[in-house]
């Protein structure tokens, strides 16, 4: 029975991916392509002579499985580096930072579950300065004065280019 | 020849127009102001600042555009020179003896050499965008819908043989861009593509959104992972801007070897600018008497690659204003530039509207003239600016790009998908996708379909058209001929060589 436990098993469940930035990102390219072929499945195809509106996205769709297929397999069976890790903090406040941009701009009114969701339309001051600070708050080296003052000058040089300068038709301040 | 003149004095006619003069220096400036900024490339530096020329006239506007593209790849061979981070894949060759010259205290030559070598390259390259201009427009009206997808589909192997690494991955990363292309409401009939019944997608997902994410937002994402300490930045005193005699008659041979190379490449489709750059750092490499210098901070390597950019960054114009076909990402985003403004590229601009075609192809010439002028004394500034902490830095840049994203169409949602597509960027990168395929794919994308459907429909849905018809065969046969050398196993290992020669 020792004999067995010494001798590592190829193959079955302890296959190893050699290639994991291939396999996975040639199993994403596939996921992706299966979504684009579920989603316009609906569509009309080939119709005589003339493409349909499917027909195009399919053909591509399909093209992308393929070329995917052959890179997850490439990562499967050739020795290639390991993924990076993927760094969280940094990412996520800069993803927060511009979403509280993009929903504190306009004002946002939402649905979710038949629950009403609103937020109120900010402006472009508020929203550029919390922009701001969220996002240097992803930064390792934050320093809360500096980011206070640096975001005050970015908003007010960013009003004055945009409104002022170009004259772009922003709402500036909180429409309650 | 007379007709090239009179030509040229009506594009400068149009140019020297004060304000246009002063739209040129503004983009010009500004191009530079944000092209200086690590990490940011000309793609995210015209993406971002697009907005701004929306208010102008129409050639204003494409004028202004024309010198923030010259200015972000002036700041970018800057930034190289000085903190030894490209701003993208074109000045990346620049790093190698830029950065070494500056720490050998001559910042100041490689700078003005830079300069000047741009300034040549940009005189002569303009000449040639008007001589080949006409002829070209010509050469279009040979072309039928079969030719115009057989071209695309040459631009679009370019871009594969260009990319770094992977062919698949890179085909990989061009279907994706076509898919991502068909997004929204078909042309023909009306029927709403893959949005999922999101009523925002219906029109599609917006080119300066895919650009900005992709671009923008993750490459600010990969560069918060950087340490402070990995940017290094030459505290020298920059002095002795002038470059010596002996400077101008080394680096005079490079200079023109490398014009003509970037004015060939700049030419071709799917991104010439990167490989002129290249290229000429190569040959001069190969033709010096004294290789070992290379990297050790030797004039001619600075010199050569900088010409090189330069030149095919202005003869790259050539196919979007003859043909309409953006050949690299700058110039697809002037294609969304020219919509808002309702123009259509392609070979009608130059016959009905000759003070527009011409006027920008002088506002060429003025905006590297004014590059000159304004930034070999304005350096210092530059230098400033490079020392602002990044993490004071990159705020500014998301807030500037959600910004210009949202004024394009006042739309929350354009700022909400360039932030998926900054999380996609950062996706693709660390799994070693290169998203400059997958860009230029996007914009090729409806054009490419429009010519394949109407290719197909006039053959009768015969496919085989696109090899019976001999300009769209030859086309087909050129791309199916590089995409197999660059599959061939020992061009493979010289293109990695290449590309691992920029990263060292």
């Amino acid at each position: 029975m020792s004999e067995a436990k010494s001798t590592p098993r190829a193959g079955g469940f302890q296959f190893k991916v050699r290639g994991p930035r291939d396999f996975y990102g040639g199993l994403a390219l596939m996921a992706v392509a299966i979504l684009a072929i579920v989603a316009s499945g609906d569509l009309p195809g080939q119709s005589g002579f003339a493409f349909g509106p499917g027909t195009a996205p399919r053909m591509f769709a399909v093209l992308l499985a393929i070329s995917g297929g052959i890179i997850a397999v490439t990562g499967l069976f050739m020795d290639g580096p390991e993924i990076e890790p993927f760094a969280i903090k940094g990412p996520s406040y800069v993803l927060v930072a511009i979403l509280a941009f993009a929903f504190l701009i306009r004002g946002l009114d939402l649905r979710i579950v038949k629950i009403p969701f609103t937020i109120p339309s900010f402006g472009l001051v508020i929203s550029t300065f919390a922009a701001f600070l969220i996002s240097i708050m992803g930064s390792s080296e934050m320093k809360w004065v500096e980011s206070l003052i640096a975001a005050v000058a970015m908003t007010a040089f960013c009003v004055g280019l945009f409104v002022y300068l170009l004259g772009l038709p922003f709402q500036l301040w909180p429409a309650f | 020849m007379t007709d090239l003149l009179a030509n040229l004095a009506l594009g400068f006619s149009v140019a020297a127009n004060p304000y246009n003069i002063g739209f040129c220096l503004l983009g010009a400036l500004v191009g530079t102001l944000v092209g200086v900024l690590p990490g940011i490339g000309t793609v995210a530096t015209v993406a971002m600042l697009l907005p701004i020329t929306f208010g102008l006239p129409p050639v204003g506007a494409l004028i202004m555009l024309a010198g923030i593209y010259y200015g972000a790849q002036y700041g970018g061979s800057t930034t190289s020179i000085l903190v030894n981070i490209p701003g993208e894949a074109t000045s990346v060759v620049t790093c190698l003896d830029g950065h070494q010259m500056a720490r050998n205290g001559r910042a100041g030559a490689a700078l003005s050499i830079s300069a000047i070598g741009s300034f040549f390259a940009g005189c002569v390259s303009t000449v040639l965008v008007a001589a080949l201009g006409a002829p070209l427009t010509g050469l279009a009206l040979l072309f039928g819908p079969a030719e115009y997808f057989s071209l695309m589909v040459l631009g679009l192997i370019f871009a594969v043989v260009l990319a770094k690494g992977s062919v698949v991955k890179a085909i990989a990363m061009i279907l994706l861009g076509l898919l991502l292309s068909m997004v929204g409401s078909d042309l023909e009939t009306g029927a709403g593509r893959m949005t999922f019944d999101i009523p925002e997608l219906s029109d599609g997902i917006g080119f300066a959104n895919v650009a900005m994410g992709l671009f923008g937002f993750a490459e600010i994402i990969r560069n918060l992972e950087m340490s402070a300490e990995s940017r290094e930045i030459v505290n020298a005193k920059i002095s002795g801007l002038m470059p010596t005699r002996q400077d101008l008659i080394d680096s005079s041979g490079a200079i023109a070897r490398g014009t003509i190379l970037g004015s060939i490449l700049g030419i071709l489709p799917g991104g010439g600018a990167v490989v002129a750059s290249f290229a000429a750092y190569t040959f001069e490499k190969r033709i010096s008497k004294t290789p070992h210098m290379f990297g050790r901070g030797i004039i001619q390597g600075v010199a050569a690659p900088e010409a090189a950019n330069n030149a095919a960054a202005q003869t790259s114009f050539i196919p979007l204003l003859t043909l309409g076909i953006p050949p690299n990402a700058v110039m697809a985003l002037m294609v969304g530039a020219m919509t808002i403004h309702g123009i259509v590229p392609g070979p009608q601009v130059m016959v009905k509207q000759p003070e527009l075609f011409w006027g920008m192809i002088a506002s060429m010439w003025l905006g590297n003239l004014m590059l000159v002028i304004i930034n070999l004394p304005l350096v210092g500034l530059w230098v400033t600016l490079l020392r602002v902490p990044y993490r004071l830095l990159f705020p500014s840049i998301i807030v500037f790009c959600c910004i210009g994203i949202y004024s394009i169409n006042n739309a929350p949602t354009d700022v909400v998908i360039a932030a998926a597509f900054g999380l996609i960027g950062y996706w693709l990168v660390k799994h070693d996708f290169e998203p400059a395929p997958l860009v230029l794919a996007f914009v090729l994308g409806p054009l490419m379909e429009e010519n394949l459907r109407r290719a197909m429909l006039i053959a009768r849905g015969d496919p085989t058209v696109f090899a019976t018809r001999p300009i769209s065969a030859g086309l087909l046969l050129v791309a199916f001929l590089l995409l197999a050398l660059a599959m061939l196993p020992m061009i493979r290992k010289r293109r990695d060589e290449v590309f691992v020669e920029s990263e060292n």
